[in-house]
């Protein structure tokens, strides 16, 4: 009973957490420029405020488009929380993805376009990495479950710790920070698929960020899962690198950032995958 | 039994006969009959069938066979000379002298001509109700083709005439009978390719001619080398009996050749590609939903043979590569048929990779992605018939507007590609079941098995990067036209899409029933291994693998419903607003990213043939 418990609080409460994660995130990087920055509690003002707006849309399927992106998301996230398959996480993870690029598309509006197109690329530089990273970790535990990982005897962190930095190089990709975040790219495409939502369509998408946050660093949670403390620890890391990274850096192109991908996070993952399956193996 | 085998056989002849002679009506009319008739026949043999069915046809079957070959080479010979083809002529002329050699050595008694087992009527299903709807919508297609009548006539005659083919050659076991039906499939490659007589046509006919005659080319060797050696007649279940004999391999190796060239597997998709040409219920029909599906078939056939073979492991890596590159070669492409033909190499290649690898998992990962491509891609094939008659659209850019002006259509295409890509629709189980027992592949043979996991990653991503493309020209519209209105098509294109639609709706809602009760037993009696289903908790366990069956039933209702219902929701009392465009006030045309991927394509051919050399060599070794 209490093995299913606290996954399903986790789930339910994911968007709060999601929400208190990103409000910490302001706060830290408002620090790191010697700001004072905005209240913890910030993002759920923001929420309680877009509710109140008047609400406008472009057209109902690319708001409804937008609205399902946030609720595939979630799924997902309860899938990877309660223990499931990792290979099907990471699809599913990619169906939440592709409704937001399809919600994209669906409008002529040029930004949104041009950050769905984007998106499409990004999920070609991050995808291939996460599933050899899974391959990885099955070929240790002997199941792609995720909850295999947790009755695992070591930590994956020191069986291969190549996939952590392979992990560490594609979550800005993922979670859209600089310098890859060319799908949102404020300062040049204004947001990217974001643009179009508004009000209390825009909730979705915004809530579904955070969820975004919490499934991020559940990855990065497993890679120390049968250590809470170890585990923890690699969160406020993985945390701060991508919050440091992310204010000391510049965005790249979309090019670079494929080049990047495939040239240097793959090749990692696939030499790790090589050690594990070569010289780790039972 | 006997009876419903060869009633396969021969009623689509007998149809392929009478539609040429028959007003247009009544043809109509026998040719929507008898496509139901055959599916209700395979669809009887299917749950009939348990153990494999062995029955030989008279003696003078043999002669019959013999000759029919002879004259076919002749016919391939007339083309060669009339189109002033060398390349046509001298295959011609090999395979001329190969047969009149294998005549004069083929030991006179045959046990069994023919051998129907699960897998055979596995393809029987496919072949045959995939073959009728797309007979009834050629209909249809045809009577707009700008053609005289008796072409007309022809092209319905040829097409029967092929299900009849497809038929026997999944049910034959001697494999002269089998290269005579190879050949005779390769003719109706040439001659539809060539139907419209421009001259592209020809040129892209003689193309998969010539390609295609060396897989046959190479069926001969095999035959050779199976009674060069001693290993008796020349059939499979033979060559499956002696499969650990040393010197096995050649003849294993030849006909995965005759399987990776009908596949199109690089550098052989040239002709593939070039067969988009054809009209388009052909292009449905024998290259993508069932003639390139011999590739797989001879595969699974020769899994329990191949399996742990060096011969295996260079087709493994061989259709890894080619499983990317002929992804990547798609991202270059704007028409619509030509981005399908290079996605049905990309995941042909991914079936003959399952085949190959020969576990219980992999196989039924095979016989699901062939399956479902099949029907998906028909349905993604007629589409694009639909478009082209009734839209005049022939290039994915030209489809911005679709989703206003036909939305059944842009809704019917979106699920197409979804069903290739996403869970939970079969193409993704298929991939999803490869990467996780290619997983297990990796203990046994460590190195191809990495590599070939980062093939799939790496091509599924691109893949996805593709249907993503045009899936967001299908569904883009404006905020104008707030009503849905279906189109009206003419009645036999809603029909045969209609029918093919809730095929696919019902096969993925009763996934883990086909499952345990379709996919299983064939892969169980391929290999001739038990294989266990058994529930247990959420998940149903197949063999070693357990498919997680309630994530993926949650993930069916969300997709397809999402899908529909953003077609038609329309939420009320909100403000519609015009797109964000900085205050500009000028029209944008949009359109999507390419990749000039196409200067790769000649490396691309040059690894391929490296490929097909390695397979050639290691078998010989």
């Amino acid at each position: 009973m209490k093995d299913i418990l606290i996954p399903v609080l986790l789930i339910l409460l994911a968007p709060a957490i999601g929400g208190l994660v990103y409000g910490f995130e302001r706060i830290v990087k408002a620090r790191m420029q010697r700001r004072t920055g905005p209240p913890l509690l910030q993002p759920f003002y923001d929420f309680l405020k877009l509710a109140d707006k008047r609400k406008m849309i472009v057209h109902s399927t690319h708001a409804f488009l937008g609205i399902m992106h946030f609720v595939s998301l979630w799924f997902a996230l309860a899938v990877l929380l309660l223990g499931g398959d990792l290979i099907l996480v990471i699809f599913l993870h990619l169906l939440s993805t592709s409704l937001l690029i399809l919600a994209g598309y669906s409008t002529r509006s040029i930004f949104s376009h041009l950050g769905a197109n984007r998106t499409a690329i990004s999920i070609l530089c991050y995808e291939p990495v996460l599933i050899l990273i899974a391959v990885s970790a099955f070929m240790l535990t002997g199941s792609f479950d995720t909850s295999s990982i947790f009755n695992y005897g070591a930590s994956l962190l020191f069986k291969m710790p190549l996939a952590f930095v392979a992990l560490l190089m594609v979550l800005p990709i993922k979670l859209k920070k600089s310098p890859f975040d060319i799908a949102e790219g404020h300062q040049e495409i204004t947001g990217g698929v974001e643009l179009e939502f508004s009000g209390i369509f825009y909730e979705a998408i915004y809530i579904a960020k955070w969820l975004d946050c919490v499934f991020c660093y559940t990855l990065a949670y497993l890679f120390g899962a049968n250590d809470p403390l170890l585990g923890m620890g690699l969160v406020l890391f993985v945390f701060l690198f991508i919050n440091g990274l992310d204010n000391s850096s510049a965005r790249v192109n979309y090019k670079q950032m494929l080049k990047f991908s495939l040239v240097v996070a793959l090749p990692i993952a696939f030499i790790n995958l090589l050690i594990t399956i070569l010289f780790l193996q039972l | 039994m006997y009876a419903l085998i060869i009633s396969l056989f021969i009623l689509p002849v007998a149809v392929s006969v009478l539609v040429l002679i028959l007003p247009k009506n009544l043809s109509r009319i026998l040719v929507i009959a008898s496509a139901a008739i055959l599916s209700v026949i395979s669809f009887y043999l299917l749950v009939s069938i348990e153990e494999p069915f062995h029955f030989g046809v008279s003696h003078y079957m043999n002669e019959v066979v013999s000759v029919a070959d002879i004259l076919l080479l002749l016919y391939f010979g007339s083309v060669a000379i009339r189109k002033k083809s060398w390349l046509v002529g001298l295959l011609t002329v090999l395979q001329f002298g190969a047969l009149l050699y294998l005549l004069k050595i083929i030991p006179e008694e045959y046990q069994a001509q023919f051998t129907v087992d699960k897998l055979s009527v596995f393809m029987f299903l496919l072949i045959n109700v995939i073959s009728g709807i797309i007979s009834i919508f050629s209909l249809q297609y045809i009577d707009g083709e700008d053609c005289s009548a008796f072409r007309k006539k022809y092209f319905l005659s040829i097409l029967f005439w092929f299900i009849a083919v497809m038929n026997i050659i999944v049910s034959s076991d001697n494999m002269e009978c089998f290269f005579l039906f190879f050949e005779l499939t390769t003719l109706a490659s040439f001659l539809f390719i060539g139907f419209r007589k421009d001259e592209i046509s020809g040129k892209n006919a003689l193309t998969a001619l010539w390609m295609n005659q060396i897989g046959g080319l190479a069926i001969l060797g095999a035959i050779f080398f199976i009674i060069h050696n001693g290993y008796g007649t020349a059939t499979f279940s033979n060559l499956l009996a002696h499969s650990s004999v040393p010197g096995i391999l050649l003849p294993l190796a030849l006909l995965c050749v005759a399987a990776l060239v009908k596949g199109a597997q690089m550098p052989f998709s040239k002709w593939l590609l070039g067969a988009m040409v054809a009209p388009t219920p052909v292009s449905a029909l024998l290259h993508s939903s069932t003639m390139v599906k011999i590739a797989p078939f001879i595969i699974l056939r020769l899994s329990p043979a191949l399996k742990g073979t060096p011969v295996a492991s260079v087709v493994i890596a061989m259709t890894g590569f080619v499983f990317v590159a002929a992804a990547i070669g798609a991202l270059s492409q704007d028409n619509f048929k030509r981005i399908l033909a290079h996605s049905t190499i990309a995941l042909l290649a991914l079936m003959i990779m399952m085949a190959a690898v020969g576990t219980p998992v992999t196989i039924i990962a095979a016989l699901t992605l062939v399956f479902f491509h099949g029907l998906s891609k028909c349905m993604l094939f007629l589409n694009a018939g639909i478009l082209e008659r009734i839209f005049h659209f022939k290039q994915t850019s030209d489809m911005d507007k679709l989703a206003e002006t036909g939305p059944f259509t842009s809704l019917v295409i979106s699920i197409g590609f979804m069903s290739l890509l996403l869970p939970p629709f079969g193409a993704f189980m298929g991939k999803w079941f490869g990467i996780e027992s290619l997983g297990v592949l990796a203990i046994n043979q460590k190195m191809l098995g990495a590599f070939v996991i980062v093939a799939i990653a790496c091509g599924g991503a691109i893949l996805s990067l593709l249907y993503f493309k045009v899936l967001g020209l299908l569904i883009a519209r404006t905020g104008d036209h707030d009503g849905v209105k279906f189109e009206k098509t003419k009645p036999l294109y809603s029909a045969t899409i209609s029918i093919l639609l809730g095929l696919i709706i019902l096969s993925v809602l009763s996934y883990p029933f086909l499952m345990s009760h379709y996919f299983v037993p064939v892969a169980s009696q391929t290999l001739s291994l038990p294989i266990e289903v058994t529930i247990y908790g959420w998940k149903l366990h197949v063999g070693a693998m357990a498919l997680p069956v309630v994530p993926l039933l949650i993930a069916f209702l969300l997709l397809p419903i999402t899908i529909i219902t953003a077609t038609f929701i329309r939420f009320k009392n909100v403000d519609r607003v015009k797109e964000y465009a900085c205050g500009e006030k000028t029209n944008y045309s949009f359109s999507s990213f390419y990749f000039a991927t196409d200067r790769a394509t000649p490396y691309f051919s040059v690894i391929g043939i490296l490929f097909f050399i390695t397979l050639i060599v290691v078998s010989i070794l």
